[in-house]
């Protein structure tokens, strides 16, 4: 499609939240009119949404004290002062 | 910078390894999480995660303390989780499923305890699901996507992790939202 590669630039400007006023009005009218941008658009943003809903992960329970224990030793000099 | 992590930092860099425990504690999860959702396999994401730390303490006093640590941080464990899959890039696919596989024990570990069974499955299948088209990204671009949008880090901090300039940072983004919206709308 003909109006595809510039579109597809503003529906990439409005995601990164750096649209212009006159862009988003530019891409509103189209997108009015054009169903295959829309359908592009409602796809990114599901794509979007997908990969934000994956869960928050945790470190292994242990994982402090392995880093810990996989340091170089201490310096001496600390030691003692405490 | 955060005071708290101001004042860890100065002693870390005395040599106090206490406070080194303390600034483990605080970023361990965010640092697993990255190597994590780049390798995809829990084994290999803690063994990055512990070596990020090894070297962040061996490195220590090049950190510049004008600038933000987690910055310094997540940068240290992006670059060996790229590293590492350049390395095992021959055998790729057949790590692939492995980390499919593995992807339950780690579901496993983050299913809330009052959900009911069924909905403890769905959940597992629909994590395993996004770890695994995450996966499928091509390298440049799964790391953007996990900073951006699993991080939720603005492009100003990504382009500092990755080293890049930012417009880099966007088409990297852009392409791999693109990507994933290809492989999503086959479906």
């Amino acid at each position: 499609m003909n109006c595809e590669k510039e579109i597809v630039s503003l529906i990439h400007k409005y995601l990164d939240e750096e649209i212009t006023d006159s862009e988003r009005k530019q891409l509103t009218v189209h997108l009015k009119n054009c169903e295959n941008c829309r359908t592009h658009m409602n796809e990114l943003k599901k794509s979007i949404a997908f990969i934000q809903s994956s869960s928050h992960i945790e470190a292994p329970p242990n994982f402090t004290s392995l880093v810990m224990n996989s340091l170089p030793q201490q310096k001496k000099s600390v030691n003692w002062k405490r | 910078m955060d005071t708290l992590v101001e004042r860890i930092i100065k002693d870390v860099k005395k040599g106090d390894q206490h406070a080194f425990a303390e600034l483990v504690e605080l970023y361990k999860d965010k640092v697993y999480q990255i190597s994590y959702r780049m390798v995809g396999n829990v084994h290999e994401a803690q063994d990055i995660a512990q070596e990020a730390f090894l070297r962040a303490y061996m490195n220590i006093d090049s950190y510049d303390t004008n600038r933000k640590f987690s910055t310094w941080l997540f940068r240290i464990v992006t670059n060996l989780s790229i590293d590492r899959l350049r390395k095992k890039k021959p055998d790729f696919y057949l790590d692939q499923e492995v980390g499919g596989t593995e992807g339950l024990t780690l579901s496993s570990q983050i299913a809330a305890a009052d959900e009911l069974p069924e909905d403890i499955i769905i959940t597992h299948e629909l994590q395993d699901w996004i770890q695994g088209e995450i996966l499928k990204l091509p390298t440049k671009y799964r790391s953007a996507i996990i900073l951006k949008y699993i991080e939720d880090l603005s492009l100003k901090e990504i382009s500092e992790i990755l080293d890049l300039p930012i417009a880099t940072v966007k088409t990297r983004i852009h392409r791999g939202r693109e990507a994933l919206r290809k492989r999503l709308s086959n479906i």
